[in-house]
């Protein structure tokens, strides 16, 4: 048998280089594609759910409660008067503001009331202002006392300031008439 | 004088090689992390603006409940009535016992329909709710 001239051999290789091009690509794409939509709201919590005829109605002073009422044109009445949406920041600040140093049980409630025929978004913005009017008391309350904002204290600090500052807001049940 | 500079001998060579594993690595890496759970939803709605809105911290609590601009209630997947909530909730309830509720209503819903959503929810012991907002600028 003649003995063929063989070529030397040479090793096979898969060429890796545009590899990392490759998964480049792909996790541009996953970076670019993914989208982490954060849930952002205005948080409550409802009252527990009495049956009506265990109901009790409790009286409130009058210079402890705050009556927002929306009817059903979205007018907002604040202790009866009409007020603009965007004002009623200021005008619950101070009264906020007044009842720091007083006992829990003489802080001041914002009652929110509705009509059954307002709209959603009007309860929001309302919501909304009572919420930022809270959140600029708890905020200034705690630039005096610890020289920093509610949101950058400890956690031992933040109790300290929401139990001064507690966010008491009573959603009132619309009454059934107008249905 | 001779001032010669002296020829590198071998090419200079940065491996190459473990790039890709390491770019696999972490594509890996969001690939795992991203959760892509996407709900369907049947409802058209949009969100209501606010300034004062806060990150819900706990994915994995929230149950979302959407009111599109027709009234209707679509409950996590489904559309129901809402003589259904109460019951559907109270079971979630029974799993994650602090579940927190994101309303997702439109902003044009009345609040009749809105309070009595809350009224199934608190008979269904669901407290802690969160009307979704979009933040405004």
């Amino acid at each position: 048998m003649p003995i063929l001239n063989r070529k030397p051999r040479t090793e096979p290789e898969i060429p890796t280089a545009s590899m990392s091009d490759i998964s480049f690509l792909l996790l541009l794409f996953f970076l670019v594609t993914t989208t982490i939509d954060i849930d952002t709201g205005i948080g409550l919590t409802l009252p527990e759910y009495i049956p009506p005829e265990e109901q009790k109605t409790v009286e409130i002073s009058k210079e402890r409660m705050a009556a927002l009422l929306i009817n059903e044109n979205g007018d907002v009445l604040l202790d009866g008067a009409v007020i603009a949406i965007p004002q009623i920041k200021n005008n619950l600040k101070p009264r906020i503001e007044s009842k720091i140093e007083l006992p829990s049980n003489k802080k001041l409630i914002v009652s929110v009331k509705t009509d059954r025929k307002t709209f959603y978004n009007k309860y929001i913005q309302t919501l909304d202002q009572v919420k930022l009017s809270y959140f600029e008391v708890r905020d200034e309350y705690s630039l005096a006392k610890y020289g920093k904002k509610y949101n950058e204290l400890n956690v031992d600090d933040q109790s300290v300031v929401r139990d001064k500052v507690p966010i008491i807001i009573s959603i009132a049940e619309p009454e059934k008439i107008g249905t | 004088m001779k001032f010669q500079k002296k020829r590198a001998q071998s090419k200079a060579n940065i491996p190459t090689a473990s790039m890709s594993d390491i770019v696999f690595i972490l594509l890996l890496f969001f690939m795992v992390t991203t959760t892509l759970r996407e709900q369907e939803v049947f409802v058209k709605y949009s969100l209501p603006e606010a300034k004062a809105v806060e990150k819900v911290e706990n994915k994995r609590l929230i149950s979302y409940l959407w009111v599109g601009n027709d009234k209707r209630i679509q409950l996590n997947d489904a559309i129901v009535k809402l003589e259904e909530v109460q019951s559907i909730m109270y079971g979630k309830r029974q799993l994650l016992p602090n579940v927190i509720v994101s309303m997702r209503v439109d902003k044009n819903v009345d609040m009749g329909m809105v309070t009595d959503i809350q009224q199934e929810l608190r008979k269904a012991y669901c407290l802690r709710i969160n009307y979704s907002a979009s933040v405004k600028i």
